[in-house]
């Protein structure tokens, strides 16, 4: 069964963009951490694909107009949460994918401290909704 | 350049589809498989998913032991992620020219839904945010 791990961050909490301010040595752990979880889920064969996005401030909101082409608005209510990556699991129970999604979670953040951040945990779907 | 184009819900928009008749739904899945068919045709395809049902969704984060604390609530306004679409185009404007066709994907009735679609570059490494 495949699952999504997705990270989300909100505009205003600014823990994405926070992330830039970093001292480099807790950045460089938090990325090896990242790495690290990446080459362990490709070992186990739980891998399957995983993309970090851009800030929100490159996010742009796209509609079709009437003749098919495309309206795009750049604001987004305050509390929306911005989807900052994710990965994507295949393995045999929820369980498992909550235990990857808390090591995702447990992630150093500033100081070596695990961030403990929430991770929205969902089944994908392997085919659309009967 | 890859770009993601994100379809999202709220909890009652979710619930609004599932109100939906048989022949709109039928009609709006067929659309969805064709976007995807042409999209791979013009060789802009990168990867596409759609997600299970907000019930399904649970919010993890690590306890102090590392072990995973799971939590099933989630606020009334938040948007769910209902799938998505990765595209690898050369300009921000083909993304959304794309990301329009989707928008006026069929709805209630057969009509353009006109959902709005989130669209957003995707990192192809940490260089890119500049670490």
């Amino acid at each position: 069964m495949k699952y999504i791990l997705m990270m989300n961050t909100m505009k205003q909490g600014q823990e994405q963009q926070g992330i830039l301010s970093w001292p480099k040595h807790d950045l460089d752990a938090h990325i090896a951490h990242m790495i690290k979880l990446n080459q362990d889920l490709a070992a186990s064969g739980e891998f399957v694909s995983a993309e970090g996005l851009t800030f929100p401030d490159q996010a742009t909101r796209v509609r079709a107009g009437n003749d098919g082409t495309p309206i795009t608005d750049g604001v987004f209510p305050e509390s929306k949460e911005f989807l900052a990556g994710y990965w994507i699991v295949d393995v045999p129970t929820p369980e498992r994918a909550y235990a990857i999604a808390a090591r995702a979670s447990a992630a150093p953040g500033p100081g070596g401290k695990p961030l403990n951040m929430w991770i929205e945990v969902r089944p994908i779907m392997s085919g659309p909704p009967k | 350049m890859k770009y993601i184009l994100m379809m999202t819900a709220n909890k009652s928009e979710w619930e609004s589809f599932a109100k939906w008749s048989k022949e709109d739904l039928a009609a709006n899945v067929a659309f969805m498989r064709n976007f995807t068919k042409q999209l791979k045709e013009e060789g802009v395809f990168v990867a596409t998913e759609g997600l299970g049902w907000p019930q399904q969704a649970k919010i993890v984060r690590a306890g102090a032991n590392g072990l995973p604390a799971t939590d099933g609530v989630f606020p009334e306004s938040k948007e769910f992620l209902a799938g998505y679409w990765i595209i690898d185009v050369e300009s921000p404007d083909q993304a959304y020219k794309i990301a329009a066709r989707v928008s006026a994907a069929p709805g209630l009735g057969g009509k353009p839904g006109s959902m709005p679609i989130e669209v957003r570059p995707v990192l192809s490494g940490f260089s890119d945010m500049g670490l």
